[in-house]
């Protein structure tokens, strides 16, 4: 275990390396940088004094290795916008994604898990019909368009939440649910899918041969096996929400890694794009790992090696 | 796509809002959005418009400029006089107070003005004023003589608008210098006072009570950075907000007719441009280098139709290469109307009676970089529409890459024909796709003398080579476009520059 443990990290090193460098490069030959800092009507003497400035008028090979080398010693660099080292604004930016990607989630296991279960009970009838409509429904709507609904029905017409910030817990509730929206199909279709299939097993006739029925049979016997399988896609979707915070929090002005990547990206602010990426890569690969662990442990016949 | 949810967020909000709700003046506290990050407080290290804004309400100038008017007047300055041609003497205010109750003196201005040059300050504002200033000296407790390297005319502008004053020794910090010193605290003079500062998040600004002129209305200005501008409406209709700018025009329209917020539409000194390479960079014999075909491409164009259906409130059709209201900027120059038959009649006369393939550039206003492009297709020309990000548009152009691009200028406010011109013929700007020494000789004779009729008669020449040559294809002015609460006065400068200082509640 110890040892897959390992390789795994190392893979997940390996692309977040491997990710950095292509990124370092694109973004340096779709745009120059100090045209990004410098803005719409900078004359050319504010262009060039940026690029001497951020050592911009170098190579971009001689950069790249330059970050490289910083990168080893556990530095990042420094932000051309913020003017303060990369890995500083992460730490102080992830605790508020970390937030909204668990809320993500949570709102995710509360709709589809119930949804899965109410569909699995009552296949192909309406209902199973009518929960797989609002599964592909949710997916099917682009997050932005989803927040910008939401904005306007529950901050807006009904002011119960506030449009935008992130100050309470009052300010997650939207965009944990826009966020968490584009994961209910995929966690209710498993969830469905194992508990029709567990519900037919020889132990479920057994369980209701010895009189269990109704929430006593799915709770303490069929849904502990439908959702070993339902874990390990959690985990996973939790790192997708990490990735998918880019818009959210745009729209709902939230200041975690997820704008900050946006931002840094429009404003070509490559050491900050870099370390994101970086951190991305690791979390997804992290993630990864923790499902597969998660699954070894659930399930003994799981074994890795 | 995102206009197209944005389109429909607006629309959608109309027709389901039932009770809006209002922002609440009784603290009397103005709450504005803003898309662009504020990442620093400092406009001396920042050049985006935004940043413009927000240094009217933190920061004092020795001069000050009067929008009405154009011209500059005397601010922390009390006087000047012209001791000669490069020699400026500026007598100072003795009542100006800094933030953090510290009178203003000529050692604080000298300070500023010579760290602004010198090798340590990598200000941004640097460029702008080593174009002029050797050194400035006390000469007495409220005088202070600037030095210039050469005739400049346009140096109460820059003290007007890039020198914020400092305090002596600002970005020194126990003796080290520290370029980032006021970028998050700010200690100025201007009519508010930083109260808090969250960088990409929130600023609060609160009325200085000690300032040197006439005190603003409001008492309290809150920043907000809220980059979606969908977002931003949504807190102006549940009253987040008070004030959102760069507002598109459907959107400010459909908005603004209902009760929810008022929708201003003020002039803009930007304007809109088609710049094509008469130089022949990217194709020494390619057509554009063919004054015909230049001609044509400006009678392909229906400006009028631009202005006003794609840019709207103010926007008007120009045939200058500068916007009308500049000093200098004459309109006495050749014409191109709307005629696409003169247009087909000119490239089949330059040898393109089918027309040529053309390498179109864009980075913003699609509509209308599509339009150009529809109205060049119309009279033969066979456009390639490449909109992309500014970036990308800048270093292609860097690299002599394009043959033909929509840019915009706004000039940062200026009204003389100086803050377009040599930015776009001095011989050393990558966005001088003329290759015309006479006309960049023009444009550069214009800055070197303080005479106003030469300087009008040097724009003139340098204009009229512009038009006769039509090394431009000029479309129209901006129009800005703001939606503010139904409670909030807000005037609308000439200049286009929002001065939100001077706001007040109905």
């Amino acid at each position: 275990m110890l040892r897959y443990i390992f390789q795994r990290a190392l893979l997940a090193v390996a692309v977040a390396f491997s990710v950095s460098l292509a990124t370092f490069f694109l973004l340096n030959i779709a745009t120059d940088p100090a045209y990004a800092i410098a803005g719409e009507d900078a004359e050319m003497e504010v262009v060039e004094q940026i690029r001497e400035t951020y050592g911009l008028n170098r190579p971009v090979v001689v950069r790249y290795f330059d970050w490289l080398g910083g990168v080893v010693q556990g530095d990042f660099g420094e932000s051309y916008y913020w003017k303060k080292p990369v890995a500083e604004l992460v730490v102080e930016r992830a605790p508020t994604t970390i937030k909204l990607a668990l809320s993500a989630l949570f709102v995710t296991i509360i709709v589809a898990i119930p949804l899965g279960a109410w569909a699995a009970l009552n296949p192909n009838s309406w209902t199973d019909r009518f929960a797989l409509g609002v599964a592909v429904s949710a997916q099917a709507v682009p997050n932005f368009w989803l927040g910008l609904i939401m904005i306007i029905v529950f901050a807006v017409t009904f002011p119960i939440f506030p449009v935008s910030g992130d100050s309470t817990w009052q300010h997650f509730v939207l965009p944990a649910f826009v966020l968490g929206a584009s994961s209910v199909p995929a966690v209710m279709r498993l969830t469905r899918t194992g508990l029709i299939e567990v519900m037919e097993s020889d132990y479920i006739r057994t369980a209701r041969s010895k009189g269990y029925r109704g929430t006593a049979l799915l709770t303490r016997h069929a849904m502990r096996n439908a959702l070993l399988p339902v874990v390990s896609v959690l985990a996973v979707q939790l790192g997708q929400k990490f990735g998918g915070s880019v818009i959210t929090e745009s729209i709902f002005a939230i200041n975690g890694l997820g704008r900050l990547a946006l931002e840094s990206i429009l404003g070509s602010d490559i050491p900050t794009v870099q370390m994101l990426i970086f951190v991305f890569a690791i979390i997804f690969v992290a993630m990864n790992l923790l499902a597969d662990i998660l699954n070894a442990a659930l399930d003994p016949r799981i074994r890795i090696t | 796509m995102m206009k197209l949810a944005t389109s429909a967020f607006a629309l959608t909000a109309v027709l389901t809002s039932t009770a809006p709700a209002f922002a609440d003046k009784s603290d009397d506290t103005l709450r504005v959005a803003l898309a662009e990050e504020i990442l620093s407080l400092d406009y001396l290290y920042t050049t985006k418009r935004e940043y413009i804004i927000l240094a009217q309400m933190t920061d004092a100038t020795l001069f000050e400029v009067n929008p009405e008017t154009a011209e500059y007047m005397p601010s922390v300055a009390s006087g000047f006089t012209w001791i000669d041609e490069t020699t400026l003497e500026v007598t100072l205010r003795d009542d100006v107070m800094f933030h953090d109750g510290t009178l203003l003196t000529a050692d604080d201005v000298v300070y500023t003005y010579n760290w602004i040059v010198s090798e340590d300050s990598e200000s941004s504002a640097k460029g702008a004023i080593e174009r002029w200033l050797d050194t400035a000296e006390k000469t007495g407790p409220n005088t202070v003589q600037f030095n210039l390297t050469t005739v400049y005319p346009l140096v109460l502008r820059d003290m007007a608008q890039r020198v914020m004053l400092r305090k002596d020794g600002a970005y020194s910090v126990d003796g080290v210098i520290n370029q980032d010193s006021m970028a998050n605290s700010l200690i100025g003079a201007g009519p508010y006072m930083v109260e808090s500062f969250e960088p990409g998040q929130e600023l609060v600004l609160q009325r200085f009570e000690n300032y040197f002129d006439v005190a603003s209305p409001i008492e309290n200005v809150v920043v907000r950075n809220l980059p979606d501008i969908g977002t931003q409406q949504a807190e102006l209709m549940s009253g987040g907000i008070d004030w959102m700018f760069k507002v598109p025009l459907d959107l400010a329209q459909s908005l603004g007719a209902t009760q929810m917020a008022e929708h201003l539409s003020g002039p803009d000194m930007r304007v809109g441009f088609l710049v094509l390479d008469a130089a022949g960079y990217t194709d020494p014999d390619g057509p554009l280098t063919n004054v015909m075909v230049r001609q044509a491409i400006n009678h392909a164009l229906n400006t009028a139709e631009m202005a006003q259906f794609l840019i709207g409130g103010s926007s008007e059709a120009i045939h200058t290469p500068c916007h009308p209201v500049q000093f200098g900027c004459t309109t006495d120059i050749a014409q191109y109307p709307y005629d696409p038959d003169q247009a087909k009649a000119l490239l089949a006369e330059a040898g393109y009676p089918d027309g040529f393939p053309l390498e179109l550039w864009a980075y913003r206003d699609k509509e209308v970089s599509e339009a150009i492009a529809a109205d060049l297709t119309a009279v033969g020309i066979e456009v390639d529409l490449r909109y992309v990000k500014l970036a990308s548009l800048n270093q292609a152009r860097a690299n002599r890459e394009i043959p033909a691009y929509f840019g915009t200028w706004g000039s940062g406010g200026t009204a003389d024909t100086a803050a377009i011109a040599r930015v776009h013929f001095s011989d050393t700007s990558d966005r001088n796709l003329s290759g015309d020494a006479e006309l960049t000789a023009a444009v550069l004779a214009a800055e070197s003398t303080n005479d106003r009729a030469a300087r009008a008669a040097h724009y003139d020449t340098a204009l009229n080579i512009i038009a006769d040559q039509a090394y431009w294809a000029p479309l129209f002015t901006y129009s800005a476009n703001y939606l503010v609460s139904p409670d909030l006065n807000f005037p609308l400068s000439p200049d286009g520059l929002p001065r939100l200082d001077q706001a007040s509640w109905n």
